[in-house]
């Protein structure tokens, strides 16, 4: 896989797959992937930093938490995410910041209103030396 | 072999899957389906699923599935799962992200011949005054005094609030608000998605649709639920938006853990469960109730502002009365007569909606001579239906039937070789006109991406679950 991420098909809804050379690029990467298909990602300006750690029980835990909070962000007006930086992660923790524009008063719409990160066949693993995930998104 | 080779045929409409095809299932799948349909379901995982959920600790009777059944997460959509309350879990996955997601049915007094000539006016009318969302807000502004007080008094404090006339709120499936919500269960994250949000559609599958009742076939329950044929209705489809969304997502992430506590496993991690009676199990549910009462607000909300869009292109003296509120993503405490004996289950209904018979002490006081109202979309362009409950849903589904079409393409493949201008045409070309917030939302919804909703129809209809009242056609649709 070239691509930092690819759009996968579901009957009723939508997923993507990501990859990235370490388990920090790949966070980073479907970040970036899952606010491609939900907002115009390259209109947002890198105006504020956001900084925030995660917790989970594991890998695929940590990235639907990590996703979940981003969208969060996004849903509450507080930030239009568009820049991420992962600092620090462990299978149970992270630390990274997140870059884009507050929201207030209607800009940046959604493309596409996702309803949240679910578990369904989630996949975060090492292969061939490259860390790739698969995850769905209820829509 | 899969399941849908190992299926057994019961009758023209029952299918089942014995519990003994599958490692850890509990009981036996029951489908609700023709053989066409079957075929249909065959291609995609819900038969799998539906197995998986037979596995769920004190699961009463028969893992369901309704004809409208398609792949979801965890649970298939269009499942049915009753659980004992005393001994069985509560699963989130089987209620789903969008808590209460629901459909409401409005009866105009207008003709399509009223409507016809200003159709265009009135869709973008109310394309303006009901909004999507996908700006972050609508136009109830409320704080958060407001909201607490809405995720316990659900339709009824929208309606004291002036959004709303006093018959609505007991025209809703619960009166508009379940009871022993818990307000103090819903994280801070999930009133500040959705404080904003109430009185607004959402985007997905949500949309409200102007159409006219085109056939009765039920001339008793259509003169209870006020239908004649011509007449105009407003279909709604809408949930909880970020609200519902995020109490889910809180509920599953605390759930991980539980579920090591209790030493409980599933097969599939969105399937996290844990016991009805746990701490963590009334949490949820008191959360869930919350959001539930939200998305009733938000339906009660949204037919607030589609009343002025009408009185503003037909005066004044036109009236919008609602005829009833139905949910389709939710876990209720019921009692059901089960061997002879009576028992208390919890009834998740993830895509199911409830179906009371005529006689049904819960069915509002002016339907329950002829049954509780049931409303199934179908895809966009196609048909509506009004259904009845029936006594065959009592002794079988858990008072359950279908909620709508069903979904057959990804919508990636209903996008393919489709160019928006012409579906647009064609729709137009039949008397509908679409009003999307966005291109791709109306390529995505096209009715070759569901099943025949009709199909689905005759099967609860003649499995004797839900019988067929009035049969809808569009006219307009807005989508987000």
């Amino acid at each position: 896989m070239s691509e930092p991420f690819e759009i996968i098909e579901h009957t009723a809804d939508i997923g993507f797959r990501a990859s990235g050379a370490t388990p920090a690029e790949l966070f980073e990467n479907a970040a970036q992937a899952m606010m491609s298909i939900a907002a115009d990602i390259d209109a947002i300006q890198p105006a504020r930093d956001i900084r925030i750690s995660v917790e989970a029980g594991d890998y695929p835990d940590l990235l639907v938490n990590w996703l979940s909070e981003i969208l969060y962000l996004f849903d509450s007006g507080r930030l239009a995410p568009a820049g991420f930086h992962v600092a620090e992660i462990t299978p149970v923790h992270l630390r990274a910041v997140v870059r884009g524009e507050p929201r207030e008063g209607g800009q940046h719409p959604w493309k596409l209103i996702i309803k949240a990160v679910t578990y369904h066949e989630i996949e975060v693993a090492e292969r061939n030396g490259r860390w790739e995930c698969k995850v769905y998104l209820d829509i | 072999m899969s399941l849908a080779e190992r299926i057994e045929r019961i009758d023209g409409y029952r299918w089942r899957i014995p519990r003994d095809e599958r490692l850890g299932m509990r009981t036996d799948v029951r489908v609700y389906a023709t053989k066409a349909i079957i075929d249909q379901i065959a291609k995609d995982h819900s038969l799998e699923q539906a197995a998986n959920v037979a596995t769920l600790p004190g699961i009463v009777g028969s893992s369901l599935a309704m004809p409208d059944i398609h792949q979801g997460y965890g649970f298939p959509i269009g499942g049915v799962c009753a659980t004992d309350l005393s001994h069985g879990v509560v699963s989130p996955g089987g209620v789903g992200f969008d808590i209460n997601c629901g459909v409401r049915l409005v009866r105009a007094n207008l003709t399509r011949d009223d409507v016809r000539p200003r159709l265009r006016e009135l869709v973008n009318q109310v394309f303006r005054d009901v909004p999507c969302g996908t700006g972050g807000s609508g136009f109830v502004k409320i704080n958060l005094k407001d909201l607490e007080q809405i995720l316990i008094e659900g339709a009824g404090w929208m309606v004291r609030h002036g959004y709303g006339e006093p018959r609505d709120a007991e025209h809703a499936e619960a009166g508009g608000a379940l009871a022993d919500a818990d307000p103090d269960k819903v994280s801070d994250r999930a009133k500040e998605r959705g404080r904003p949000q109430i009185g607004t559609l959402g985007s997905g599958n949500h949309f409200l649709e102007i159409q006219y009742v085109e056939k009765i076939h039920d001339m008793p329950a259509a003169q209870a639920f006020g239908l004649s044929e011509n007449q105009i209705v407003v279909l709604i489809h809408s949930g909880s938006r970020g609200l519902g969304h995020q109490v889910c997502t809180d509920s599953l992430k605390e759930m991980g853990a539980a579920m090591k506590k209790y030493d409980l496993q599933v097969p599939d991690r969105q399937l996290a469960c844990v016991p009805v009676q746990s701490r963590e199990g009334q949490a949820y549910l008191g959360a869930m109730r919350a959001a539930a009462n939200f998305a009733w607000a938000n339906r009660q909300g949204i037919t607030h502002f589609l009343r002025q869009a009408f009185k503003r292109i037909f005066g004044d003296g036109t009236h919008l009365d609602l005829i009833y509120d139905v949910c389709h993503n939710i876990a209720k405490h019921e009692r059901y007569v089960i061997g002879g004996k009576k028992r208390d289950v919890l009834v998740h209904r993830k895509g199911a909606t409830r179906a009371f018979p005529p006689g049904h002490p819960e069915v509002t006081a002016d339907y329950r001579h002829v049954g509780q109202p049931v409303f199934i979309p179908g895809s966009m362009g196609t048909a509506s239906w009004v259904l009845a409950g029936q006594p065959g849903s009592m002794e079988e589904t858990f008072g359950t039937t279908c909620h709508g079409a069903g979904r057959l393409m990804s919508r990636t493949a209903a996008k393919k070789g489709k160019d928006v201008n012409s579906v647009l045409k064609d729709l137009e070309d039949e008397g509908i006109i679409v009003r999307s917030e966005t291109k791709k939302g109306i390529l995505e919804e096209v009715p070759e991406a569901y099943k025949d909703v009709d199909e689905v129809i005759e099967v609860v209809h003649n499995a004797g679950l839900a019988k067929k009242v009035a049969r809808l056609r569009p006219m307009g649709v807005i989508k987000g």
